[in-house]
């Protein structure tokens, strides 16, 4: 297919023009499309054509089956028109701002505490992955459970810690989002987790060794060199849980299913509603084009702040 | 459009220098260390104690109110029952083949990728690289559809090859091993070049044995999301000699209701090669303070 | 950036996909003609053949009466069963028989023509009457034949009715019911909780019964008539009568749970269960003397009004075996067919004496008088008309539905929420 060539020439052709340098900078080209390659034919074919169709659809009427009509802006006329996109768009905003700096920050302290020669850590470590792995009507229905109104533990304490009226959690509508985000938080932490132990190992010991030589305490030694150091990890687990927050589907389907009403309903759930299973791609794709544009706003948004931080 | 140039700049060679202070290994606070992480590992174990209390009950004993933690009868025999009520041997065989070929696919072409955007210089590579990332933002049901047709199309529906297609070359391992080869010190690839290193000589002798971890880390990840996949199987594999684990256990799910004590007999099943795999990989990507290959 | 380039592999995608599309839209229609003779290789698709035996004796029956055709079911797992049906059509599947789960994925498949007419099916019927064809009316088309049909009873604990002195439920009005409700809500010898019925969170116990008794219709945008019924089981709730809808759907409570362990001493619910209430006793995981009897009325009197829904066959328009694909949906449709699957509990759609007999002769049916009764309802109404707002006005009232029971909204903020979203989301 002639398409998949396209991406990786056009940045050749820009490059070319660049006097003396030319030369070398078309090799490096040359050299780094080699690098990409394997992995961006498979990624082009399979996912950036299928997603690019899924944009087009965007401004038609496609039923799956029957020709696609184009149908101009009408699918964006509608959902702007539909507070029922409005609710899942504020929903989906609600859970990121929840989820992301809270699951960044346990997933962090996590790595940092269980990074270490403790007896047993083996076991905590594999115990901290669990969740991740527990099979997710298991989560739902226990941490319904812990959550429960009047028979709930969480409640219980808040009670004996003298909260009057605790709240009803997966039962009301204000309470069921900050559920829905401690559970998704302690559910994913022990990924993240992961992924910062194996950025703490990158690490030159040396670092440490020449801070502790001069006299340098673990607070100092955490924010001088394990944070900056770390750096492209969190930038990368930043990214991923905003996105994955964007996307999130299948926690809150079985969890809350979107309730109670719409207190809990996001906009993947709504993608899925209106397209797979209702059988309107075009609104269906036309909200997904909304939703990665945000997400890529956001994307470069945390590249730049990054990139001036670093200044 | 330009994107973040490697962070690696921060981190510098010569130690930080901080002002002196006391000492450091203290008994208390390793007591309170330990304390701390056990509450943390028994709040997070809660729901897969259910799991596993469900799996030995009877079916219609999993959901009562209130819970009933601990089963009336243990029904061990769920265990034994689990692998003549449905072809458990087959289904595990396909989720071990499937995860196992898409992690080493992933891993294999997404740390080749990965050096591509990090340790050589060409125009139009953050662009690119940007893309990949923003597709990983765009949720599967949007183009679920189109991406079968094609499929279809190719022959592949019903057939291995079209998981296998669709998984191992996900943006995901790319932007991961990216950025770990970020941290690792330009000046090292710099060094090698200067004696005559080739770029490819580069990401096999220096690059891959210094991200082992990352690999570690993220053929993990892959294997996990691979093996607990239910919707890509779903739509794929229609017989049902191809069907994984997470197939299988649905269909413990009727119209109006379902066996969830065989599912969680199934899903406790599920979770053990989880554990070996990670607790193999441990080993890997943590090491505890790891040393670079910055001293000589 | 290379704009253009982009906006290239934009059109280029989208068009290809306005191609395939076409393709298997109207492109590769088989010329099934010739393949009346030799063996057929008959393909079905099916949910979850494991928990659901009545496939599997329909395959048995109908090769056993067509043995030049074998039958390959594909099994799809019920929970998403209608998303991998589309996908499949919009792939172009030839899957030669298709199972309706729902009538609203029906009207949505036929709407785009993806079935085959079967309207001779249907008008020519010989075995006599076929309960439930009149959802798949389109237009005086029919692209689809029922073959089971359920409707709803009240399920009811013999041995707790019998503990606590009171009559079997037998044609009881709303009230009666409600005053039985109370009566018998306790705990049982061993402590547990009981309950005097039981509602199971969807949106239908409360909805479709009222609209089947109320001449309502829950596509108008007019829900003045659900008022008595959202009353009745929101109160049932709140007087502890029956469990409260929040820890029923927040805890997965499975209304089998309910029922088999003796929780719940009624359970409006469908004849569906019948066949699992049937295994449970079989294979000794429940002990509970159980009847059925008429869904409870708004008024005194022996006419029953309930509501149900039918199950059908369709053919695929890319089906590879049409002649032979008719055949099978002909036999489900049939004595023959209704015969084998009433042999293990299932309802047929074919309403006929001789079968009603042999399903109470089925080992562990209870036999009285009553439960007779209420498998001969006088009226059964369509759980939801299918037409194209079905899915939109769906999701809107189960939403408040939700909001109602949880006790977020009162009754009739409830009510008046749903005729507003439904009038300006959907009608406009």
């Amino acid at each position: 297919m002639a398409i998949t060539a396209a991406p990786p020439t056009a940045p050749t052709a820009s490059s070319a023009g660049s006097g003396t340098t030319g030369r070398q900078s078309r090799r490096n080209t040359l050299i780094g499309i080699s690098f990409i390659l394997p992995n961006f034919l498979g990624f082009a074919l399979l996912t950036l054509v299928p997603v690019v169709a899924a944009f087009g659809l965007a401004f038609m009427e496609w039923d799956s089956y029957n020709p696609a009509e184009f149908v101009g802006l009408d699918n964006f006329q509608k959902m702007f028109g539909n507070d029922t996109f409005w609710i899942a768009l504020r929903n989906t905003l609600y859970y990121g701002i929840g989820h992301v700096p809270l699951t960044l920050l346990c997933s962090l302290g996590l790595a940092l505490v269980l990074n270490r020669k403790l007896r047993g850590v083996r076991f905590f470590r594999t115990a901290a992955f669990f969740p991740y792995v527990t099979s997710l009507v298991a989560v739902a229905v226990v941490w319904n459970m812990l959550f429960n109104p009047t028979m709930g533990p969480v409640n219980q304490l808040l009670t004996t810690l003298g909260v009057a009226n605790p709240p009803g959690w997966t039962s009301s509508s204000d309470w069921a989002m900050p559920a829905v985000i401690i559970t998704s938080v302690w559910r994913d932490m022990g990924y993240y987790m992961i992924l910062f132990l194996a950025g703490l190992q990158t690490i030159p010991v040396e670092y440490y060794e020449a801070a502790r030589v001069d006299g340098a305490n673990a607070w100092q030694r955490f924010w001088h060199i394990t944070l900056p150091t770390l750096r492209p990890t969190t930038f990368l687990v930043l990214i991923l849980l905003t996105v994955g927050s964007f996307k999130v589907f299948d926690l809150i389907v079985v969890m809350t299913d979107g309730g109670p009403g719409r207190a809990t309903l996001v906009l993947s759930q709504l993608i899925y509603r209106e397209g797979i299973a209702q059988g309107e791609f075009g609104y269906a794709s036309a909200i997904s084009l909304v939703l990665f544009v945000i997400v890529l706003l956001v994307t470069v948004l945390q590249f730049r702040l990054g990139e001036r931080r670093d200044r | 459009m330009s994107v973040v140039e490697a962070p690696t700049a921060t981190v510098s060679l010569d130690p930080p220098s901080v002002p002196p202070v006391g000492p450091e290994r203290h008994p208390v606070r390793t007591a309170v260390m330990y304390v701390l992480i056990t509450v943390i590992a028994l709040g997070v174990l809660v729901p897969f104690v259910w799991m596993v209390s469900s799996s030995l009950k009877n079916n219609n004993e999993v959901f009562t109110v209130p819970t009933q933690w601990i089963p009336r009868d243990f029904q061990w025999n769920n265990y034994v029952d689990i692998w003549s009520r449905i072809p458990m041997t087959t289904y595990l065989r396909n989720s071990l083949f499937l995860s196992l070929v898409i992690t080493f696919l992933q891993v294999l072409t997404g740390s080749f990728a990965a050096y591509g955007f990090s340790k050589v210089r060409w125009r139009g590579r953050d662009a690119l690289f940007v893309a990949y990332i923003a597709t990983i933002a765009v949720p599967w049901q949007a183009y679920m559809v189109p991406q079968y047709v094609m499929l279809q199309k190719a022959g592949l529906v019903n057939t291995f090859w079209s998981l296998i297609l669709l998984q191992a070359f996900g943006a995901f391992g790319v932007f991961l091993l990216r950025q770990y080869y970020l941290t690792i010190p330009d000046e090292l690839c710099e060094a090698a070049r200067i004696d005559g290193l080739s770029e490819y000589g580069i990401y096999r002798r220096i690059i891959l044995p210094l991200s082992k971890p990352a690999l570690a880390s993220l053929a993990l990840l892959t294997f996990v999301a691979t093996w607990n996949d239910y919707m890509g199987p779903f739509i794929y594999l229609t017989s049902n000699e191809l069907w994984t684990v997470q197939l299988g256990l649905k269909s413990f799910v009727g119209l109006f209701d379902g066996d969830y004590a065989m599912i969680m007999t199934g899903s406790v099943i599920s979770v053990v090669p989880i554990l070996v795999i990670f607790l193999i990989g441990q080993k890997y990507f943590i090491q505890g303070i790891a040393t670079s290959g910055l001293k000589g | 950036m290379n704009r253009k380039a982009l906006a290239a592999i934009g059109a280029a995608a989208a068009l290809s996909l306005t191609l395939a599309a076409c393709g298997s839209g109207s492109g590769n229609a088989p010329d099934d003609e010739a393949t009346e003779s030799g063996p057929v290789d008959l393909s079905v698709a099916v949910w979850s053949m494991d928990q659901t035996p009545e496939f599997q004796a329909l395959f048995d029956a109908f090769e056993a009466e067509y043995p030049d055709i074998t039958i390959t079911p594909v099994d799809i797992l019920a929970d998403d069963y209608p998303e991998k049906v589309t996908t499949m059509l919009a792939g172009g599947d030839t899957t030669d028989v298709l199972t309706m789960k729902t009538l609203t994925d029906y009207s949505r498949w036929a709407g785009r023509g993806q079935l085959e007419d079967v309207t001779d099916l249907v008008t020519d019927y010989p075995d006599g009457k076929l309960a439930g064809t009149d959802g798949y009316d389109q237009d005086g088309k029919f692209f689809a034949v029922p073959y089971r049909q359920d409707f709803w009873v009240l399920y009811y604990n013999k041995a707790l009715f019998d503990a606590a002195g009171l009559d079997y439920p037998d044609h009881v009005t709303w009230d009666e019911y409600a005053d039985l409700a109370q009566k018998l809500t306790g705990t049982d010898a061993a402590g547990q909780k009981v309950y005097g019925t039981y509602n199971h969170v969807w949106r239908s116990v409360t909805q479709a019964i009222a609209q089947a008794q109320n001449d309502g219709d829950l596509l108008s945008g007019d829900y003045g008539f659900l008022t008595d019924q959202y009353d009745l089981n929101v109160g049932l709730q709140k007087d502890g009568y029956a469990l409260d809808y929040s820890t029923a759907k927040t805890q997965q409570v499975s209304y089998r749970t309910m029922f088999e362990t003796q929780a719940t001493a009624m359970m409006p619910m469908g004849t569906w269960y019948i066949s699992g209430i049937l295994q449970a006793k079989k294979d000794a995981k429940s002990t509970v003397e159980w009847g059925i009897a008429p869904m409870p009325q708004v008024d005194d009197g022996d006419t029953t009004t309930t509501f149900g829904g039918p199950t059908a066959f369709a053919v695929n328009k890319a089906a590879k075996n049409k002649d032979a694909a008719k055949k099978f949906l002909a036999f489900a449709a049939s004595l023959k067919g209704a015969e084998a699957i009433s042999a293990i509990g299932v309802v047929p759609a074919l309403q006929s004496d001789d079968v009603t007999a042999a399903y109470f002769a089925l080992e562990g049916m209870p036999t009285d008088d009553l439960s007779k009764e209420a498998f001969a309802p006088d009226d059964v109404a369509l759980e939801m008309a299918p037409s194209d707002i079905t899915a939109d006005v769906d999701v809107i009232l189960n939403e408040e539905h939700d909001l109602i029971m949880v006790g977020e909204k009162s009754v009739d903020d409830g009510i008046a929420a749903m005729e507003s979203r439904v009038k300006q989301d959907v009608l406009d």
